[in-house]
């Protein structure tokens, strides 16, 4: 074990080291309008108002056809082309914002109906979400002419019709339209193609006729809609709820959602925030659903079971088999075996070497010392586990879609990583003294309670670093610890924390120690500044993290935060033992240069709602992949596509900060025997980049009980997909696809 | 710079995993208001503990918002500060605009603005970094907010039931805050505790 994970170590050198240059950014696709503008020349046939022209839309109303007759209904169409990145709003606008108006003014007998609604999409704006159209907003309105009215007679038809368009600032805006309809038939000219297509695409833009009957449960402080999968497509990709009317949901609130199958039979679990007003507004609204087949939208009505609580349906995961069969002592002891291998896993092993080291300088001091060291040490690991698995668990009830290692899809986290492991490797390289507490290194200076405190902050430390690496057993057991209640959850983590603690624990608490340990000598100098390296590839592994997450801007931050910290710690360092003001002057350099680093860092924060889009495609495969295997974005659809061939899949989830994925791919799927087998067996190989936030891959991971990466899942033609350990070897791919 | 370098980076890296994952949570009527602590035009500070035992009216704004801009010109938002402060109500306006963005002033230009349009706030709070803006959930301008000389939120929501911006909505609206008023004045509950705040987005 300890030669492989030397071997690991190695290998998280060179990749801390290399993949700098791999780091790509995807600029972003230009946007692209479905259909141009409506122009003159595309009526022929059509009965077209003048168009209105307002500084943000170019609006016109449209008939289908120029001819009518008595008895009969048409469509007009007020179509509103939108300034690019403005938007006009749906019927509930969301949180901001207005919806268009029609006021018509129609001969005696002629009825207009009401607006029928395109199906909208959710538009950020800072903090808020409003509901509304981009680009093109066609709303549709049939006009029933009676049957009494005299063939012949046109029918002049005016619309005063006012909306509100906004980017961030808004406008109200307005027009006046215009158009006759003939009622002589001997008039008609047919419709042009143009005019055709664009009534054709506005009725697809409409919700489904139909009403699905839903379910909504209110809870104190969640909503719960469940939709029959019978209503659904196959193999959904996406949905957004869209409630009627203002206050039930809150707008901006993600919506997590998953298919399972209860009592009540298969469905799709929906959770909702609720609005201000969640116990009064009806529960109905639209369900926007995507799929391989495009997109749908339904109409929802969850009223008449409104008040309905079922208890908590024995859920299976409609997606994958073998969820969730663990049960609390298997995941507990899971949990602990986990914990333990994290020990040898290459996120925590410089650290525990570091420890190792401070345990030898120790040799000499008394048992009751060592054994509170130890004592403190794991109080810092289990102190780290239960802050991080409240958070994580806090987080999720509050509707985030986050899993093991959210914390790194933070890239202010990554930053501050970054930070502390160059501060740590300058401290162990000699350029700093940070003092006896820090690594526990017993340097001389500081009393025996410093060393217990900085124990502990070594244990914290040590969980700290652990979260880019997953360790076998660890999946399964964190998966578990998601679907049950906090104090069984809250468990788990624990003992998670609890054997990562236990061998140094062990080791300190151990009678015999000192006598077995090696004699302090200069050789501890020698290596602890030589693992000053690991810390500083540590760091650049982290920047390369950042830079996959925020591109290059985000690096030059980061960098620059360096510089300054390190800069800043050195004058410290020289102002140290200088003469009375000094020492002083040091130190407020030191918290100067931490708050422009900390500023900095800051201003990555709000970086993370923006990357997907950068990073979606390209640095995936970049995440020290070889070439010779070429992979696919994941995508549901792609997947569905390849099983219906019957075509074999291989589904790796990944995420650049997953020190364990890196490997894995490194010394497992990456090697040319595992190319071939998969080129001879033509097997899809299917990759998703769960860097950044990325609730379709954290959809899948739930369906294989999982709540982290990396998980490889190999999909044969036939029969059941057959999960793979999360620590991979040539041997085990071979064999698992069954080629070996 | 001992152990709490390692202790302040895990709390600030967990802190700040906190900040960025979650929403703060939702003020609630009929119980106590987010607490505040704001700067008016003058450097005063106001904060909603040192208003215990008298009423207080929030109102979000932003003066180039149409939204705004309809309830100015139409002398509606003006009468009901009057009315407000004759009841004995302390009306805080709050600008929660961000730098560069539309509606944020100086504290000079906020002052102009209440004289040019003869408003009568008892203050006017500058928000721009939106701390307070977000404690209430102020999503729209006008928003707005009602708590009783208890500290109490009794009312949130719109400035009536008119979402436009066209000024000859005003009259013949049912306008919120002046029903919510009497029913205080009457001692009886706020009948409409909850409506749809309208407007344009508050520019965080």
């Amino acid at each position: 074990m300890i030669r492989a994970a030397a071997q690991r170590l190695t290998i998280i050198l060179l990749l801390a080291w290399m993949p700098a240059a791999l780091a790509t950014a995807a600029p972003g696709a230009p946007q692209t309008r479905g259909e141009p503008p409506v122009d003159a020349r595309m009526l022929d046939g059509a009965a077209a108002s003048a168009p209105v022209i307002t500084d943000n839309v170019r609006a016109r109303l449209l008939a289908e056809r120029a001819v009518v007759a008595p008895g009969d209904t048409l469509d007009l169409a007020l179509v509103l082309d939108i300034r690019a990145h403005w938007h006009t709003y749906w019927r509930n606008p969301g949180d901001s914002g207005e919806p268009p108006r029609i006021r018509w003014t129609l001969p005696d007998g002629v009825v207009a109906g009401a607006i029928r609604w395109p199906l909208p999409t959710p538009i950020a704006v800072g903090p808020l979400v409003n509901y509304g159209y981009s680009d093109r907003a066609v709303h549709l309105v049939d006009i029933r002419v009676p049957a009494d009215w005299p063939v012949g007679e046109p029918i002049p038809i005016t619309a005063q019709a006012s909306w509100l368009v906004c980017e961030e600032a808004c406008i109200p805006e307005q027009g006046s339209f215009s158009l006759t309809l003939a009622t002589d038939a001997a008039a008609a000219a047919p419709p042009s193609a143009a005019v055709r297509r664009l009534f054709a695409t506005a009725r697809a833009a409409l919700p489904e006729p139909g009403v699905v009957a839903a379910r909504l449960t209110r809870g104190d402080d969640a909503l719960s809609l469940r939709v029959p999968a019978a209503a659904l497509p196959a193999s959904v990709q996406a949905v957004h709820f869209f409630p009627d009317a203002w206050g039930l949901v809150d707008h901006a609130a993600p919506q997590p959602w998953r298919l399972q199958t209860g009592a009540d039979g298969a469905h799709l679990l929906l959770e909702l925030l609720p609005g201000d007003a969640a116990a009064s507004v009806p529960a109905t609204g639209l369900l926007k659903v995507t799929s391989a087949d495009g997109v749908r939208g339904l109409r929802l009505d969850a009223t008449a079971t409104a008040a309905a609580a079922p208890g908590p349906a024995a859920t299976a995961s409609a997606a994958a088999p073998a969820a969730g069969a663990l049960g609390l002592p298997l995941a507990l002891a899971f949990a602990l075996l986990g914990g333990l291998v994290l020990n040898l896993m290459p996120c925590v092993f410089p650290v525990l070497a570091i420890k190792a080291l401070g345990l030898a300088g120790q040799g000499g001091a008394p048992f009751s010392t060592r054994a509170l060291h130890g004592l403190a040490y794991g109080a810092g690991v289990l102190g780290f586990f239960l802050a991080l698995g409240l958070l994580l668990l806090a987080l999720r009830a509050g509707g985030a879609a986050v899993g093991w290692g959210f914390q790194l899809q933070s890239p202010l986290f990554v930053t501050l990583m970054a930070y502390l492991f160059v501060v740590l490797g300058l401290s162990l390289a000699g350029a700093l003294t940070l003092g006896t507490g820090l690594m526990g290194l017993g340097q001389g200076g500081g009393g025996p309670a410093a060393g217990h405190l900085g124990a502990f902050g070594t244990g914290a430390l040590a969980a700290l670093v652990a979260a880019p690496c997953t360790a076998p057993f660890m999946g399964a057991a964190l998966g578990y610890a998601m679907t049950v209640p906090w104090p069984a959850a809250l468990a788990v983590v624990l003992a998670l924390g609890l054997g990562m603690a236990l061998p140094f624990s062990l080791l300190a608490l151990s009678p015999g120690l000192a006598a077995r340990l090696p004699r302090p000598g200069p050789w501890m100098e020698t290596l602890k500044q030589a693992l000053a390296f690991p810390m500083f590839a540590t760091a650049a592994w982290l920047l390369w993290v950042l830079a996959v997450q925020t591109g290059p801007g985000g690096l030059a931050a980061a960098l620059t935060g360096m510089l300054v910290l390190a800069f800043a710690l050195w004058v410290q360092e020289r102002a140290r033992y200088a003469r009375a003001p000094w020492p002083r002057v040091g130190v407020g350099a030191a918290v100067l240069g931490l708050g422009v680093a900390l500023w900095l860092g800051l201003g990555l924060a709000g970086r993370d709602a923006a990357a997907p889009g950068v990073t979606a495609t390209g640095t995936a495969a970049g995440a020290g992949d070889s070439a010779a295997l070429p992979a696919q974005p994941y995508s549901a659809a792609r997947l569905a596509a390849a099983r219906a061939e019957g075509r074999p899949v291989f589904v790796n989830m990944t995420a650049a900060w997953c020190i364990t994925c890196l490997v894995n791919e490194r010394v497992a799927l990456g090697r040319p025997a595992v190319a071939r087998a998969f080129a001879e067996g033509d097997i899809l190989y299917l990759k998703g980049d769960w860097t950044n936030r990325d609730a379709a891959i954290t959809e899948y991971l739930a369906a294989f009980g999982r709540n982290g990466v990396p998980i490889y899942v190999y999909y044969p033609p036939a029969g059941a997909p057959r999960v793979l350990p999360q620590v991979l070897t040539e041997g085990i791919v071979l064999t698992q696809i069954g080629a070996g | 710079m001992r152990l709490p370098a390692i202790a302040i980076a895990t709390a600030a890296a967990l802190g700040i995993a906190l900040m960025t994952g979650t929403a703060a949570a939702a003020p609630a009527v009929g119980e106590a208001a987010p607490a505040f602590t704001g700067t008016d035009t003058t450097g005063k500070t106001w904060a909603l503990a040192d208003l215990a035992g008298t009423p207080v009216i929030l109102e979000w704004t932003n003066h180039d918002c149409p939204y705004v801009v309809k309830h100015y010109q139409s002398g509606n938002m003006q009468a009901l500060q009057r009315e407000a402060a004759d009841a004995g109500y302390t009306w805080l306006s709050v600008i929660s605009s961000a730098p560069g963005k539309q509606g944020h002033v100086s504290a000079e230009q906020a002052d102009q603005l209440t004289a040019s349009r003869n408003a009568a706030p008892t203050a006017v709070l500058l928000d721009p970094q939106g701390d307070i803006g977000k404690a209430y959930g102020a999503r729209t301008t006008p928003h707005m907010f009602i708590i009783d000389a208890q500290g109490t939120l009794v009312y949130m929501g719109g400035i009536d039931d008119k979402p436009t911006t066209s000024l000859a909505d005003v009259e013949g609206a049912e306008n919120y805050v002046r029903l919510a008023m009497a029913d205080l004045a009457a001692g009886e509950p706020v009948d409409k505790p909850i409506t749809r705040p309208y407007g344009c987005s508050v520019k965080y």
